[in-house]
This record gives C-alpha cells, sequence and structure tokens, in this order.
C-alpha cells in the first residue's frame, strides 16, 4: 500500500498580518492543513532568498511567504522588496528548470483568518498534485 | 566628439596614448595588461613611469583577473588613473560604482570592441603569442576565434558600453581605413589634447560590427542549449555542480561577489550534530561537507543578475564546471525581469535596492 | 601505539581491497558498533566523488571506499560534521593517510572533534590528479587499479604523491593494510585503544603477524623516501631567493583556491583576505610609483609566504592546493619543502597522534640556538649591503 503523502510547507508568516491572519483562522475554527508549518518573520521583507532555498533543498514540499498587501507593510516597503526578492528566486527556478510552482507568496492581512484558511488549503492540494520534492531523496545536494 | 585613425598595430596606438598622458602628467598611474617576458606570461599592473610603458600590452585577450575587481581598490586613491578595460571588466565596474565600491571621478576609461579572451590554461601553457595572428584574423572578418572562452563567444556585449576611449579592434582594423580611436567624452577630448594622430568628427558605427553580433548570438543559443542536455531540473543542476568540491574560487574571482566574507563562508551555515542526524534519519545519507548546491543558488540570487559574463569563475574552477555559462544564462532571465542590462549606466540602481509599486501583478 | 603493541586481523578475502572494506564497514553497522560511516561515492555525473556519511546500509554497495582520486580533503568533510562538537553519534571514516592526518593537525586546533569518529586508514598507492580523473575518469580509474597492485604512483598521481612517506599505517585508529601482501589478502590493524575495542567487538582482535606486511610496506616506502630527497632537492633549486618564489609563483592570479582547498587553512575569512591586509589606495600607488609599476593584485608573494608561516607546521602534504590551482603552479610542491624544513626545526610531524601539541603551543625556555646565530646572520648581510 502507498503510503499517504503529508506535504510539509514551511511558511514564513509575517507576524503584523499573516501570521495573526493565520491565528484568527485558527480561532474561528476553520479548517487548514497540519501541512503549514508556520515560523514568525517580523516582515516578509526578514525572508532572505536563501531560506527559500535551504528550506527547498532540505525537502519542504513548499515554502510559502506570507505578508501585509502592497501599501500596507509595518515597516511601510518590505514587502515591496520581498515581492522583487520573490521574483528573483522564482526566475533562477525557472531558468534552471527546478519545480518553481514549489515557491509561493501571498498577501494576508490579520483580519483574512478566511484568505489564510483559503491559501493554505490551495496550495497544499496543488503541492499534493505535485508530490514529494525530488529534493527530499537526493544525498548529493 | 572625435575619433582618431590609427593603423592596424591598435594596440601600440594604446601604448603611445598611455606614455603620452604620463608623460604630460596628465594621468598619474596607467591600469593595463603587462607582459612578462621572462616568465612567458602576463599580468595586469599599474604602471606610474612612462619608461615602463613599452612592457604593456593592452589589448592582449588575456584576462589573469577581472581588472573591475582590482580597480575596486584603486579608483578612490585621489590620483589621476587612465584604465585599460575589456568591455566586461569596464561593466563589473560599473555594477561595483553601484555598490559604492569604486567611483568613475578620477579615472579615464578606455576600452575597445573585444574579441574574447584566451582561457588562462592556454596562458600558463605560454601559447598565446602564437595564437594571436589567427586571432586577430578572425575577428577582424567578424568571426569568432574558437579557443577563446565559452562565455566570451557567447558574449553580445562586445561594444564598450560607457567608456571615455573606444579603441576599434575587431571588426573595423582590417578594413581600409584601419582602427579607430573614438573619444567619447569631454572627458577625453581633454585628457588626448595635444596627442598626435589625424582627427575626424567620425562617431562609432556598431553596424558595421552587426556580422559579430549575429555570430555571438548564435553562439550563445549554442551555449545555453547545451547546458540542459540531460533535461532541465534537478538532476541536470546536480550533474553540472555535483563535483563542486567547494573552493569557492568562482566567487573570490567574481568582481560582483565584493563581499569580505561570503555569507556561505559565515557561521550563519554552521550546523551542529542534530542537524546531520535529522538528515540521516530523513534521507539515510547526506554530503559532507554540505551546501554544495545550496551555495550556486543562493549565490545565483544574491547577484546573477549583475553577472556581465565575464568567464572568471569557470576559467578558475578546479573540476571544470561552466559556472560562468550558467550564471550568464540564468542572470540573462533575472536581470531581464527588471529591464536590467548588467554595467549599462552607473547611474542605474541594481534592482534589489529599489522597487515600484506596480508591478509582478502575478505575485501575491 | 608502539609498534610491538600493533595487533590486526585478517579480513576475509574480497574481490577489491575496497570490498573487504566495505564488508568490514556492514559487520560494524550491522552489530550497531557505528552509527555511521563516511565513504567516497561517485558523483550522479560520474567524474569525480563526493563524501558521504550514510547509516543506510544499502548505500554503502555504492560506495568506494578506496577512491581513484581526493577531490575534498577527507578532514575537511570531518570538520563540517564535527566543528561545533562531538555529538553523540559514533561514525568510521575511512580516508587517506594524508586526510586522517589533516585532521589529526585539525583535531589540535578545535576545528575536529574526534571523541566519536573513528577513524581508519589504508595503504595508500596515492591519488590520482583531480584535473585528470575529470577529464578522463575511466582511464584513470584503470591507471588506478595499476597502480593499487603495484602499490605505487604513476604519473597520473599528484607529484606529492610520490614523495608522501606516511602512505600506510600512522596514527589512525584502523588501518586496513593490503599493499605487499599475496592477492586478495587484507589486514585490519588497530592503532589505538578505540581501534582495539572495536576490533576485540567484532572478533578480529586476533594478533596476526604483521611482519610480512610491514616489510613489503618499508620496501615502498624506501622508494618514496629517495624519490623525497631528489624532489626537494630540486625544489630548493628552483624556489631559491626572491626571483625563484617569483619565478614558481609567476602565474598566480591571486585565486588563493589553494588555500581554500586546504585542510589546515580553517580561518573563516582568511588574514591575507582580511580588511587588514588591505592596502588602502593612496598607498597602493605609493607603493606603485616608488618602482615604477606594480602588479596587481598586489601581495601574492606575501600571500604565499605569509601562508607558509601560518600553517606549514600542520602541512600534511596531501597536494590539495596543486590540485585546485586554476593555472597549474606545483604550490604543494612548494609547501611540502617548506614544510619538511620548518618541521624539522621543531621535531615536529604533523598529523601524529602522539600527544605532541602544536609547536607554536609551546616554548622551551632554551632552544632553537641556530635562530639567534640565523639573526646574527641577516644583521651581518644587512650591514654589507650598506
Ligand atoms: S555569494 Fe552572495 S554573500 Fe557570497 S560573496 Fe557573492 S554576493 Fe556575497
Ligand atoms: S558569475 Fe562568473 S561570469 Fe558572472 S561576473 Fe561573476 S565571474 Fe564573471
Ligand atoms: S599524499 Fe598521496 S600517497 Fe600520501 S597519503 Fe595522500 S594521497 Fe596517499
Ligand atoms: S593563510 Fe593563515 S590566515 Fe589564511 S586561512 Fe591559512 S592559516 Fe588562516
Ligand atoms: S590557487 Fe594558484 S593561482 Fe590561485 S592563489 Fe593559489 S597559487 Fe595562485
Ligand atoms: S510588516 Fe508585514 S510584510 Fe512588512
Amino acid at each position: 500500500m502507498k503510503k499517504e503523502f503529508t506535504p510539509r510547507i514551511t511558511s514564513f508568516l509575517c507576524k503584523w498580518c499573516s501570521y495573526t491572519g493565520a491565528d484568527l483562522a485558527g480561532t474561528a475554527r476553520l479548517q487548514y492543513p497540519t501541512s503549514i508549518i508556520p515560523i514568525q518573520v517580523m516582515c516578509s521583507s526578514r525572508v532572505d532568498p536563501v531560506f527559500l532555498i535551504k528550506a527547498f533543498l532540505n525537502g519542504s514540499d513548499g515554502v510559502l511567504i506570507g505578508g501585509c498587501h502592497p501599501g500596507d507593510c509595518h515597516y511601510e516597503t518590505g514587502n515591496y522588496h520581498a515581492r522583487r526578492r520573490f521574483a528573483i528566486v522564482r526566475s533562477v527556478f525557472e531558468s534552471l528548470g527546478l519545480e518553481s510552482e514549489r515557491l509561493k507568496l501571498s498577501w494576508i492581512s490579520a483580519s483574512e483568518g478566511p484568505k489564510f484558511a483559503r491559501v493554505a488549503n490551495e496550495y497544499t492540494e496543488e503541492i499534493m498534485k505535485l508530490g514529494e520534492n525530488p529534493t527530499r531523496k537526493s544525498i548529493f545536494l | 566628439m572625435s575619433s582618431i585613425t590609427i593603423d592596424t598595430r591598435a594596440s601600440r596606438k594604446v601604448r603611445e596614448l598611455l606614455k603620452f598622458l604620463l608623460e604630460n602628467g596628465k594621468i598619474d598611474a596607467a591600469l593595463t595588461m603587462r607582459r612578462i617576458p621572462e616568465n612567458n606570461s602576463y599580468d595586469l599592473a599599474l604602471i606610474t613611469d612612462a619608461s615602463n610603458i613599452n612592457e604593456a600590452v593592452p589589448l592582449i585577450p588575456v584576462m589573469t583577473v577581472n581588472a573591475g575587481q582590482v580597480l575596486s581598490s584603486i579608483s578612490t586613491s585621489g590620483k589621476k588613473i587612465a584604465v585599460v578595460l575589456k568591455p566586461c571588466e569596464l561593466r563589473a565596474f560599473v555594477e561595483l560604482v553601484k555598490r559604492e565600491r569604486g567611483s568613475f571621478e578620477n579615472l579615464l576609461t578606455i576600452s575597445h570592441t573585444c574579441g574574447g579572451v584566451f582561457p588562462l590554461d592556454l596562458v600558463e601553457k605560454g601559447q598565446i603569442e602564437e595564437l594571436i595572428p589567427k586571432y586577430e584574423k578572425t575577428i577582424s572578418k567578424g568571426e569568432i576565434p574558437v579557443n577563446t572562452r565559452d562565455t566570451c563567444r557567447a558574449c553580445e556585449h562586445f561594444i564598450p558600453m560607457n567608456a571615455d576611449i573606444t579603441v576599434s579592434v575587431a571588426g573595423e582594423c582590417e578594413s581600409e581605413k584601419g582602427c579607430m580611436m573614438y573619444l567619447n567624452t569631454e572627458k577625453a577630448e581633454e585628457f588626448a589634447e595635444g596627442f598626435a594622430g589625424e582627427r575626424s568628427e567620425q562617431k562609432f558605427d556598431p553596424s558595421v560590427l552587426q556580422k559579430t553580433l549575429n555570430a555571438r548570438l548564435a553562439e550563445k543559443e549554442k551555449l545555453f542549449a547545451s547546458m540542459t542536455a540531460s533535461g532541465p531540473g534537478l538532476d541536470q543542476l546536480v550533474d553540472t555542480f555535483g563535483k563542486c568540491v567547494g573552493c569557492h574560487g568562482s566567487n573570490s574571482v567574481c568582481p560582483i561577489c565584493y563581499c569580505l566574507l561570503c555569507d556561505f563562508e559565515s557561521a550563519n551555515f554552521d550546523y551542529n550534530l542534530p542537524y546531520f542526524e535529522e538528515h540521516l534519519s530523513r534521507r539515510g545519507a547526506l554530503r559532507l561537507p554540505p551546501d554544495t548546491i545550496f551555495f550556486h543558488l543562493g549565490r545565483l540570487t544574491h547577484m546573477s543578475f549583475s553577472c556581465v559574463g565575464c568567464g572568471m569563475c569557470s576559467d578558475v574552477c578546479p573540476v571544470g564546471i561552466p559556472v560562468a555559462a550558467v550564471f550568464k544564462k540564468t542572470g540573462e532571465k533575472t536581470a531581464a525581469l527588471f529591464d536590467y542590462v548588467p554595467g549599462r549606466d552607473a547611474e542605474e540602481s541594481i534592482p534589489v535596492m529599489v522597487y515600484k509599486e506596480e508591478e509582478f501583478s502575478d505575485i501575491g | 601505539m608502539t609498534d610491538s603493541e600493533r595487533k590486526g586481523a585478517v579480513l576475509p578475502a574480497a574481490k577489491e581491497p575496497g570490498d573487504a572494506v566495505l564488508d568490514f564497514l556492514r559487520l560494524a553497522i550491522t552489530k550497531k558498533l557505528a552509527d555511521a560511516v563516511i565513504l567516497p561515492m561517485k558523483v550522479p555525473s560520474g567524474d569525480s566523488y563526493a563524501w558521504i556519511l550514510m547509516n543506510d546500509i544499502s548505500l554503502l554497495d555504492d560506495a568506494v571506499p578506496i577512491a581513484a582520486t581526493m577531490p575534498v580533503q577527507g578532514a575537511k568533510a570531518l570538520r563540517s560534521l564535527t566543528r561545533k562538537g562531538p555529538g553523540n553519534l559514533t561514525v568510521i571514516a575511512v580516508m587517506r593517510p594524508c586526510e586522517i592526518r589533516a585532521a589529526i593537525e585539525l583535531s589540535k586546533l578545535g576545528q575536529v572533534h574526534p571523541d566519536n569518529l573513528i577513524l581508519a586508514t589504508y595503504d595508500c598507492p596515492g591519488a590520482v590528479q583531480l584535473q585528470k580523473y575529470v577529464d578522463d575518469p575511466a582511464g584513470s580509474e584503470k591507471r588506478f587499479a595499476e597502480m593499487l597492485q603495484k602499490g605505487k604512483p604513476d604519473n597520473s598521481a599528484k607529484p606529492v604523491c610520490h614523495i608522501c612517506e606516511d602512505f600506510s599505517l600512522f596514527d589512525s585508529d584502523l588501518h586496513f593494510g593490503y599493499l605487499g601482501l599475496p592477492d586478495k589478502e587484507m589486514l585490519v590493524i588497530a592503532g589505538s585503544d578505540k581501534g582495539l575495542e572495536l576490533l576485540e567487538e567484532l572478533g578480529l582482535a586476533s594478533a596476526e603477524d604483521l611482519s610480512v606486511w610491514e616489510k613489503g610496506i618499508d620496501q615502498l616506502k624506501a622508494d618514496r623516501i629517495k624519490a623525497r630527497k631528489s624532489a626537494f632537492k630540486e625544489t630548493e633549486a628552483q624556489l631559491r631567493g626572491f626571483d625563484g618564489l617569483l619565478s614558481v609563483f609567476a602565474n598566480c592570479i591571486g585565486c588563493h583556491n589553494c588555500q581554500s582547498a586546504c585542510p589546515i587553512c580553517y580561518c573563516r575569512l582568511c588574514y591575507f583576505d582580511s580588511e587588514t591586509a588591505e592596502q588602502n589606495p593612496d598607498a597602493l600607488i605609493t607603493a606603485a610609483s616608488k618602482r615604477g609599476g606594480i602588479s596587481l593584485p598586489v601581495d601574492r608573494i606575501m600571500f604565499h609566504t605569509g601562508r607558509m608561516v601560518h600553517m606549514s607546521l600542520s602541512c600534511v602534504s596531501c597536494g590539495q592546493c596543486s590540485d585546485a590551482c586554476p593555472v597549474s603552479i606545483p604550490v604543494a610542491g612548494a609547501f611540502s619543502y617548506v614544510a619538511d624544513q620548518t618541521q624539522r626545526t621543531f621535531e615536529y610531524t604533523a598529523g601524529r597522534n602522539d600527544g605532541d601539541p602544536l609547536p607554536l603551543r609551546q616554548f622551551r625556555k632554551s632552544e632553537l640556538p641556530g635562530v639567534h646565530e640565523l639573526v646574527k646572520d641577516a644583521d651581518a648581510e644587512v650591514s654589507s649591503h650598506e
């Protein structure tokens, strides 16, 4: 029998918005999958592109960044920078033929509990379709 | 701006210019390639005495270090320096200026249309002198010399982007009018005032190099295509970089990687034993030292948009990984996201320092 | 452990020496005497090897304990694993003698914590130069198989291997011996209490007579010692004086690959890459003006001589620096020669596990009488120049 695949999605969530959004989803008892492994960061711009790569190479099936909507960043412009950096990592992945679908950035505000739950569910489904990250098996990384 | 007709020995004319500048006190030093006859080798030299200029071989197709990198440690001396740079070295320096690692203020930049450079192992074997005649012939016909660096053969930025003086070597020299030296800026006119040579008002016309450009673009396509031979993706990546020995030579010779202590050599990525135990329990095995692929992917996100494709990284790789080709290919894509061309303009900001409110609407 | 205390056991015959080692490791893991092993494995592209830490016994089938070439100095692998402390895993590492010697030096420098490591070596015939291997893996494997047969390096091996006298039993916990023995015979010998304990627990502690093997090794060693003497004489002549040094390093581009491939140079930020060593731009121009010109990047000779001063007392002559040099400078030849001199001065041998502290960590009140003489000579020379 094939073992059920439970994806692991390393999620860097901004303390001021997405992390609070995730909290809200929890207190409102909205269902979202256990695949999400939340890590609180002070701002989406705290997520060094290298974190995404490290998580990916360490076998995370998906890597998610959650930040405040453009214009709403607690530090004013952090998320604009985060977006550029994300674009760079995604482009590096694409040009090397790595699965860039395993990286995701989403704007989720503190009041968007339902959006958080929806993103978590949809992204998990997407990753389920992709299957296990091949980096989980490679020993030559 | 004017131009000066020089004969087919462009190299000699550049040497004369440097000598003129030094003798007349217009500059304090000249940065140029130099030949060391007793060892049959070359180095990059900072020459202050006009009588030493005869050793200079300013246009030699050899790059022992990316001169842009070296320039970053001398450009702020306050002294006037004339520098002879290959187009990608000049572009690298522009990238460094953006990162506050140098200044154009006291520099007179001289660059040239570039036929590409020979890899260091040919230099080390002492074969350059014998290769030069054929090399010159090939580039004057708008063709690509076969034994130059792979990224040189695939380089479309062989015309200097913002030099004070452009020397045309590739393409024009064999034509009737001979090589030309174009004074592109006020600064160039000022420095070259009094320098002998037949002047005209002619401007550099890139269209004479159309044939070279086409050949280079075709070569680039071939190079990029060859890199996905075993298919794209993780397997290809491991195939390419799996034999990396982790010397990090590729970043130490890279003009863009200027960090004194690279992130990937820092304590950030030292691990304690539980890290290894965790990997053992999940995968049954892991490579030591770890983080081979991580380093290259990380470096790609750090600097590929500024990669000038100079090829230094490939040349120093002890196991022959085509590092430069990967960085050039990936870098072109990351730079294109921002309509960015590394080395185009020192006034431009590097893409990660700025942002637009409306962009990348597909992200988020 | 002194020679007379050495104990060894004959291992069951296997096809290749490497296979016998693998069988031994399988046994150790199955009996839970080790948690994991570190061995070379071919990289997927097939043209090099990588160090793999593994506890999955099925992976052993693909490991090559006695690999033809030496891409990453094994001591660096051990350092990455134990730099922050010994941890609880018992790990057997099978590496070349010069790799284990480097690991021992690094442990004295606090960079490797060997407490739970079992360091195993084998009779090393030499290693194929890395670039040669990468260019022609199949041909190199063939040549290495011949080297294994004869117990001698050929001309595809690193030059330092020809002059390596410590290619067999040195101060490892375990040693696999086979050179000079009849075909397919393999001994495992304990070099420390730790090694002895492991052999005993594996039921392999029988005190075999080692004399045949020892005699064979001594013979091979004699050749290498001879080669060493003449190589050093040559190097000495080449390196003589500043011009000699300059001409050996003439093509150096200052990439510092040699330093980063060196197992002993562990500094995260090398002094010669640091701000302290950086010249300010004005000083550079002044220096250039004094000579009419200056070669860039500056301080390449300073780097090499400085590195010799920093680390030659611990240099194990593994040759990794030469393998990493993009312009084929015989870095290892020079360093090996200098190391021989500096280590001799302190009667120190790098990589020995005999409790000898690093020479620069200690001093005796009266020692090195010759140094004063040298200083006087130097004074005399200076004054004669005036
Ligand atoms: S890889 Fe990144 S951290 Fe390292 S030197 Fe290059 S830019 Fe700096
Ligand atoms: S990555 Fe390589 S090709 Fe690109 S600028 Fe750096 S050294 Fe040159
Ligand atoms: S120097 Fe060569 S012969 Fe000596 S142990 Fe190392 S690889 Fe073997
Ligand atoms: S040369 Fe000296 S400072 Fe540099 S890494 Fe080696 S020991 Fe350290
Ligand atoms: S590896 Fe070679 S070129 Fe690089 S610094 Fe060392 S000797 Fe010089
Ligand atoms: S504070 Fe939330 S993205 Fe910057």
